[in-house]
This record gives C-alpha cells, structure tokens and sequence, in this order.
C-alpha cells in the first residue's frame, strides 16, 4: 500500500542532513510519496524503515529502462487512467521493426530514416526511439549479421530483440548486450531456458503470453526464475483487442494493485495499409502501450505520431507554452497594429485564429509569461508596463512599423496609461476582452 | 488466485439520436467508454458526414480540394457526389459564405441553398452556418424553415444565440448541435439553458469544439473524456448526448496539413500529411467518445471507417 | 480563526481609483467597515506596482492604520513596496503578514523580509510554472517552502501554508484538493502548520447571486478541516464563523450568540 509523506516521514532519521539532496527529510519524505525520489538516496535510514518503504514506493507500473546512456527508454510509472487526472509520466517508446529476413539494402535504408528521423516540435526533439530486431529468419548466424550492421551504423539507438530461441539470444547478447537491450521473446514454452540468459545479461524481457490471465501467470512465473524488470504482451494485435486488453491491464495494476500486471505493455502496430497503422499506433499512444512498434519508418507518419504523443503526454496542469516571438498573420504591412497577449498556448491558438479568420493582417506579439492567460498573468507580476516594454523594445519589431499601434487585451485596460509612458512613440489602444470581438474590433479599426 | 478481469459497468447511458427521414442515420445508445464493447453495449458505430460548403473550397489545400474540383461550384451537385461516388452516409452543410467577412449572403440565399441541397440528396443532411453568432441566429432560422420536416441537424447554437436557433430547430423539427468552447461547464449549462425552453434533451448533440492533432486536441481530448465520464460514471442527465467532432475544417487548416513538400522537406509526402492529420484528429474524437464526425477527404473517411470496424470486432478474450 | 479583510484590492474600481487620486476617504471607509464586520487583519492588495510601488505601499498601510487599530497583510509581487510597507506599520496593533512568498525563487525575497522584521508570512504553495495537481503535491511543494523559510530564519510558525483556491467554474476537483490539503498540512509540524485561503476564488466567475452560496459553504468545509485564517469578506462570513464556532464548541452557545462582536 502507498504511504503518505507524513507515514514516510516518521520512518526517516529526522537529520535533515541534506545528503538525498532534499533540504529536509519532510521535504525528501513528501518526495517519496510523490515517487520523485527512491529511498535509496537516504544512506542513513534503518534496514527495517529501508524494507517498508521500499515496497511501499513500489510503482503500480513497474519501472522498466532498456537501452543506455542520453537515449535510453524508461517505461511505467504510470498512476491514472485519464490525463486529466494526473499527467502520464512516459511518453510511449516509439520503435520500428526490422526482420532478419529483409535484404541488406531494405535494413540500410531504414537505419538511415531512423537515424534522419529527428523533428523539432515547440522545443522539443522527437525521433524514432527504438529498433525492434526480429529474427525472423529463425537463423543465428543471419541475426548476428544484422546486429552486426546496427553495432556499424546506430550504435546508440535502444534495442528490442525479437528472439525466442535460448541459443540465438545468448549469441545476440553476446554482440549487444552491452546496450540493454530489451529481450523479447518469453513465453510459457521457452521460460525457463530463456530467463538464466537474460539474468545473465542483466537484460529487461518481454514476455507474451495468450491472454491477461496466461500473462498474469507467465509473469509470476518468470519472477520466480529471479527477473523483475518485464515488458508484456497479450498477445493481441486488433484495435478491439488491444484497447480492451491494455484498458484492463492499466486497471489491474492501478485499481486492483494487481503487481503480475504490473509492467509496461508493448504493442504491435503493424497493418499493411500504412493510414490504419497510424490510427492503430494512435491508439497504443493513447491506451497506455508503452512501446509501439511500426513496420516501416515514414516521414509523414512520424510528425504525426510524434505530435499525437506530445498532446496525450503534455502535463495538463502545466499550460502548454508558445515560443515568446512576433508572428506574423497574413502579410502584415509597417502600417498594422501590433497585438499582444500571453504565451498560453490556447490563448495564442484561439488569438490567431480569430485574427486569421477576418483577415486583416496583423503582428501578434506573444510574450513569455509561463504559460499563463492574460489575467493571471498580469496579477502574478508577469504581464506589467515594465516587462511589456522591455519585451516590445527587445523584439526589433520597431524597426519594421511606420506606425506604432500596440493593442491591449481588454482585461488589462488598467495598463494603457503605463505603457504609453514606457512606450514613447506608441499609441496604445484597448483591444476587447474576449479573443471571439477581434475579428469586429480589427475591421471596425480599420475603417 | 485466479485472475479477474476488472471490468466497469455505469450507471448512465448515452441517447439514442436518429437523423433524416429517407434514409437514415443512428448513433449513440452505447452505456461504456468508445469501443469498450468488451464490458457494456455499443449498439451504433459512428457516423461519418461528408462536408459541403455552399461557396468555392479555395483555401482548402490542393490535397482535398481537387477532389471535388468539378462539383464544388455547386452545393447540390457536390453533395450529391458525395452522396452517390463517395457513398457518403450523412452530408454535413456549411453555410460558409454567409458570414459577414466571406460574402454575406442572405438568410434567403441560405435557405434556398438548403432546399437545392435536400432535393438532390436523401442521406440525412446537418446544417451549420459560418459561427458568427448574430448572423448564424439570423441565417439557421431560415435554413431550419426551408428543411422543415427532413430531420435535420441544425448549429452550431452557442451561448449568445441559443434562443432563436433553438426555437427554429424545435418549431421545424429538427436537432440541435450545442457548442461551447472547450469548457465542460459551459457545455452543461448550455443544456441547462436549451432544455429550460422546452427542446427535449434526447434531441441535442454537443459539440465540445474540436481541436486538430497539434492544436489543442490535448485539451479536447480531455474535455470529451471529461464529458463522457459524466454521462456514464455520474448519470448526468444533461451530459448524455452524443457529440460531434467538427474535424475536416480544423485538420486542414493547420500547417502540417497545408505546407508544401519543398516547404517543408522532413515532413514527407504533404498528401498523406493532410490525410493523417485529418485522420488522427478524427480518430481521437471518435475514441474520445465522438459519435458523429464531420470529414473532407475520402481517403481519411475509409481509413476511419476500417479503424472503426477493427475497433468494434470482439476477439475472443 | 483569523479574518483578513479583502476588500482592500486593487481590483475593485473603488479603490483602484482612490489610489491613483490618493484619496484617502474611501480605504479608511472599506477598512472601517471590514473591521466592525469581524476582519481581524486588513489585507491591502495593490497589484504588481512594479512602479511607485513602495510611497504606494507606505501611503496605503498608514491610511488604513490611521483607521482601524488592526495589522495588515501587504498583498504585491513587489518586495520593495512590501519592505516599504513593513517599515511604516504600527506594530502595536499585531504583526504584519507578507502575502506571499511560494517555491518560486522568485519570491524567495519575500522570506528574507519576514525574517528581518518578523513578519508573518503566506507561503503559497506553487512553484514555478504550473499548478499542484493534488493535495500530495501541495504538501510536496508545502515542505520545500517550510525549509526555505527555517533557512532564511522564518519561525514555521509565522508561515502559513496557502493551497491556492482555484475557481469551481474552471477547476473543480481543486475544491476537494484543497480540502483535503487544508487537513495534511498541519500534520507537516508539531505543533500543526498554520494554513490560511483565499476563500472567494473559489466563486470567481460564477453569476452574483451563487458566489456568497459557494463561499460560505466551502469556508464551512475548510473550518472543519482545521483552517486558521482566511482572506474573506468578513460580512460574508462573520456568522458562519460564530456559527461553526458554537456548533464546535469552541464558544459559549447564547441565543444571540450572532449579535456578539
């Protein structure tokens, strides 16, 4: 059972020595509770406090990391069903495939696309995570080959291994088991041949088995051969099945605190036609798959899933923010009005697209005030003459007008005459209140 | 210990709407989340309506405009095409140049663009104006009238012209799409407000606004799901209506939809882009519990369609 | 329980007019009136003021104590104009309080003066960007703001804990959060932690005749989790509070117990 801050609190040392890098034990404890910190970053705490809450801060979704170093995978963790609830931690682990039974130039190619995958989106870098290597061919020599080329050419990239027999994973292992790579290929036939590799490896595994509870006793079953750290498969490849199976996997391991089911879950995405593929792939991202696997890389198809990810795995309770810059909407000339409002990334949504729909070009200046709406904005101290000024001056944006005309979201009327001080030069006028009276208040402006 | 599958049964259920008189389309009805068919009933698959303006489509992006490059002069000959090649199972019609800024067309020439539509189709038709609020009270109380007795849709009604635009969809016989923006509490007391005229709250669809992938879905996501939630879990009589995602106008108006190859070279092919984008925002609706979509591209409508048949195939568990 | 008066806001046009024109009449008339409702501090909220913030500060803190004989809880992001109005206050009639210092270094300055002139102090428990999903990260960002402040020298016992209210209309599930927070953090201490809200946000944004409705009841909740002081309209909430205190025993039950002062 989970313990709160203050149960975990009671059984620290209470030296508020610092030494977990937390400037209290009740600030370390509620950390704890939070699952932001592990206890043992603590070197002073009694064995017995150590075993209780060790298995008190135990995941519902067991922690699970392949792959090494800046790209590594990290999957579980996972608390809610809902996004609104609580944000989901880990973003699902994108991985492609690769079978041993493809040509030497096919696996190139996707190597390159893998490596040339990388995309930009509001700050953050997106890219193919992982590659999941399948010995499809069932031949040892021919895997290794492959191997052999990914060591050559994507030596950083995580890695699944699609192996089920005992022989062919310790021969891989032998070549990559320095990445960690993920060792998929456990089922209730091969079990106790394949776990001692594993374990001797020190690898994470996937295990598959038919249905949640086959699963459910396969994992028991590979814990009992000492591995801990597993991925699961159900063994179901249509939507139906992989929304009905991954719903109720996420349930058992939160509601039910089921711990057999309590892994991250990998998904198969492959279909021939590539527009269902990325739908299936949606629904994995969304339905709480950890990794996703896809039968080929594609440009198009990355940008989109990529983005479907960030929106899924953005914290809801931390607004999305747009880059602090002037945008231009439509052809705006040195005669156009300059509009300001906040960085919240609906805000600017909602803001350009009222300006965009009347069409009247227009300068949108968008200022950094963390993400937050115009009001709250202004009452924290971040939406004030001082700053607006200084954001306005700062942009170069003077440069580029004949005529200075700053508007103002109406909520903020109350700054006009500030600005106009700081603003020397400006005219400051009073935009409306709400984005939807832009489109009358521009055009009326205008004639 | 024998494992126990952790299924969840609700309390509420969501209405059962029909549309049109001809042929008809039904949806709603399901008593769990989209596509959980495993633990609850889904008697209805969505629903796919094809959209048709009534002025040319020359900002869509050449990805989808083309395909109606030879009927989208005319409102009913477009709709129906879509109706007899695209097999379309709903027309969704918006009344694009009467807004004040895209031509200002009458409430007449709406009216009479409505009845051109209807008499050359017998799918069920859904009628939203421009969403501009003073004019659309104006011009949907004329369309309302013109399509009197067909069954229609009628919106989008918000908070500042629900009365009138209600009033007509009640008085013809139609329904009537509620829209708030992204704001459940609105959404609720929307249907407060309509239902508190008398206009049966079976006979209202909620539109939460959608959001293409990119832009915002993270929000609508968790708005319907939120929606959703109330209508089962909390049995909340006024958030049991089915819901709309408006999608083809949001997925084609963003960048990645647009932009051309030599624009933006990392993006890939911009015709499987748009038709992605138009797909995944789509998808997403329709898994966060949407029951009636509005779409443009073919591709993107049988894409959705196949998804939404894999999705509601029972495996053996 | 602690009322700290909020009607002293930059907000209100009222005042916000009386400030730029300097006109005393109208604070000592909303002060008056807010300590003979029940408020046992007035808090003077004067915006950002990140210009002429502390003559504004000074000016606002002797009106007011020229007034009524109570404390006063400077309410600015400003800490200059907070410094300002510490210097000029009258302690005679009980401490002043620093509205507020939260996990955001930024308003870490807040505590520096809350040690030098042994003010009270709000600790918000917000960090920098973004809002506590629950009450546990609440009381997470609660514990790193009670060790900023035994850093800086602050007694925890000048520190109240604020779990920031957020609007029903908006952030519903906050409501139960903050209940509950209210509870979990005076177990941060012995003696239990101070906690303190803003009561009336929680109503911002809903129509006029629902807000004192939602306010009261939700101070009513709050009272039974243990709060100790609130920022409040005290003619909204002064009989709730002698309510809840007969009905909790805490006072001696008379049939006009609602006439007393």
């Amino acid at each position: 059972m989970a313990l709160t801050g203050v149960q975990i609190f009671k059984l620290l040392p209470k030296t508020n020595c610092k030494k977990c890098g937390h400037p209290t034990c009740l600030a370390f404890a509620m950390k704890l509770a939070q699952r932001q910190a592990t206890v043992d970053a603590c070197p002073d705490m009694s064995e017995d406090a150590s075993q209780t809450l060790g298995a008190a801060a135990e995941p519902p979704v067991r922690t699970v990391v392949f792959g090494t170093g800046a790209y590594a995978c990290t999957m579980g963790e996972e608390t809610v069903l809902f996004r609104h609830e609580k944000k989901f931690v880990r973003p699902t682990v994108i991985a492609v495939r690769i079978a041993d039974t493809e040509s030497d130039s096919e696996i190139e190619a996707t190597l390159r696309a893998v490596a040339d995958s990388e995309i930009d989106r509001i700050g953050q870098k997106l890219r193919i995570d992982a590659m999941f290597v399948e010995n499809s061919s069932g031949n040892s020599e021919r895997y290794q080959q492959v191997l052999g080329m990914i060591n050559a050419s994507a030596p950083e990239v995580p890695l699944i291994l699609g192996v089920h027999d005992p022989v062919t994973a310790g021969a891989a292992l032998k070549q990559v088991g320095d990445r960690k790579p993920l060792l998929y290929g456990i089922t209730s036939s091969n079990a106790e041949r394949m776990a001692p590799v594993a374990a001797l490896w020190k690898v994470p595994v996937g295990v598959a088995g038919r249905g949640l509870a086959a699963l459910s006793e396969l994992t028991q079953k590979v814990k009992s051969l000492g591995i801990s750290d597993m991925v699961i498969d159900s063994g179901v490849r249509s939507a139906a099945g992989i929304l009905r199976d991954n719903t109720l996997i996420r349930r058992a391991a939160i509601r039910k605190n089921i711990k057999s089911l309590g892994f991250p879950v990998i998904t198969f995405a492959g279909r021939d036609d590539a527009m269902l593929e990325v739908l299936a792939a949606m629904l994995g991202i969304a339905k709480y798959s950890a990794v996703v696997v896809l039968s080929s890389v594609e440009q198009w198809r990355n940008l989109a899933l990529f983005t479907f990810r960030q929106n899924i795995y953005t914290d809801p309770q931390v607004p999305m923010q747009v880059e602090q810059k002037i945008y231009t909407i439509g052809e705006p000339t040195p005669e156009s009005p300059v509009i300001i409002t906040t960085n919240f990334s609906l805000t600017y949504f909602i803001v350009a697209g009222e300006i965009e729909n009347c069409r009247v070009p227009a300068w949108l200046a968008v200022m950094d005030c963390e993400g937050m709406s115009v009001l709250t904005a202004w009452a924290a101290g971040k939406f004030t003459p001082v700053k607006i000024a200084q954001f306005i001056q700062g942009s170069g944006i003077e440069e580029r007008l004949t005529r200075k005309e700053l508007v103002i979201p109406g909520y903020v009327a109350i700054l006009s005459g500030a600005l106009e001080e700081k603003l020397p030069g400006w005219t400051i006028t009073v935009g409306p209140r709400e984005a939807n009276a832009l489109p009358a208040f521009l055009k009326n402006r205008n004639a | 210990m024998a494992f126990i599958e952790p299924k969840e049964t609700f309390p509420g259920s969501i209405y059962t709407v029909t549309l049109g008189t001809e042929r008809t389309v039904t949806f709603g009805g399901e008593n769990v989340f989209a596509f959980h068919g495993f633990e609850g009933k889904i008697p209805h698959a969505p629903v796919i309506a094809y959209e048709v303006q009534d002025s040319l489509p020359d900002d869509w992006p050449p990805a989808v405009h083309d395909i109606y490059a030879g009927v989208s002069g005319d409102p009913a000959a477009w709709a129906q095409f879509c109706q007899d090649e695209l097999r379309a199972q709903a027309i969704a019609l918006r009344l694009l140049s009467t807004h004040p800024d895209r031509g200002d067309r009458s409430a007449s020439h709406a009216a009479k663009t409505v009845s051109d539509v209807l008499a050359a189709i017998s799918v069920p038709l859904i009628i939203i104006g421009s969403s501009h609020i003073e004019k659309d009270a104006e011009v949907l109380v004329a369309a309302a009238e013109a399509a009197q007795g067909r069954k229609c849709a009628l919106g989008k009604a918000q908070e500042n012209n629900y009365k009138t635009i209600a009033a007509a969809a009640m008085a013809n016989d139609h329904l009537l799409i509620a829209l708030s923006e992204l704001d459940i509490n609105l959404c609720k007391q929307l249907n407060i407000l309509i239902t508190q005229m008398g206009f049966s709250r079976q006979r209202i669809i909620i539109d939460p606004m959608c959001s293409a992938l990119g832009y915002g879905l993270d929000y609508t996501w968790s708005v319907m799901e939120r929606i959703r939630l109330a209508a089962l879990a909390q049995n909340d009589a006024m958030m049991q209506q089915p819901m709309l995602g408006d999608v083809g106008i949001v997925a084609w108006k963003t960048k990645e939809a647009q932009a051309a190859e030599s624009e933006m070279p990392r993006w890939g092919s911009p015709e499987r882009r748009g038709i992605a984008w138009e797909s995944m925002t789509a998808g997403s609706m329709m898994m966060c519990g949407a029951e009636l979509l509005i779409m443009r591209h073919p591709k993107a409508v049988a894409s959705l369609e196949r998804f939404s048949e894999e999705l509601a195939v029972q495996e053996a568990g | 329980m602690l009322i700290i008066g909020e009607k002293l806001s930059i907000i209100a046009k009222r005042v916000r007019e009386a400030i730029l024109h300097r006109d005393k009449m109208p604070i000592q008339d909303i002060a008056v009136s807010q300590w003979k409702a029940g408020a046992g501090m007035i808090d003077a909220n004067i915006g950002p003021a990140d210009e002429g913030g502390e003559s504004l500060m000074e000016w606002v803190v002797t009106s007011i104590q020229e007034a009524v004989p109570l404390p006063i809880c400077l309410d600015t992001t400003n800490a200059a104009a907070i410094e300002a109005g510490l210097k000029v206050h009258n302690n005679i009639w009980g401490r002043p309080m620093i509205n507020s210092t939260s996990n955001d270094p930024e308003r870490f300055p807040m505590l520096e003066l809350a040690a030098k002139h042994d003010a009270l102090i709000i600790g918000l428990t917000v960090g920098k960007g973004g809002l506590p999903a629950d009450a546990e990260e609440r009381c997470a960002i609660a514990a790193e703001i009670m060790a900023r402040a035994m850093e800086f020298g602050v007694p925890l016992e000048n520190l109240y804990l604020d779990p920031l209210v957020l609007q029903i209309a908006t952030s519903q599930d906050h409501a139960r959060h903050v209940l509950y927070a209210v509870k979990m953090f005076q177990e941060l201490n012995e003696p239990a932690m101070k906690t303190v809200v803003g009561i009336s946000n929680i109503s911002n944004g809903c129509p006029k005749h629902v807000r004192p409705i939602l306010n009261r009841h939700f101070f009513t909740l709050l009272m039974h989790e243990g709060l100790s002081a609130a920022i409040a309209d005290p003619h909204e909430v002064a009989d709730t509070v002698k309510t809840l205190e007969v009905i909790q025993g805490r006072t001696l039950y008379a049939h006009s117990y609602l006439d007393m002062q």
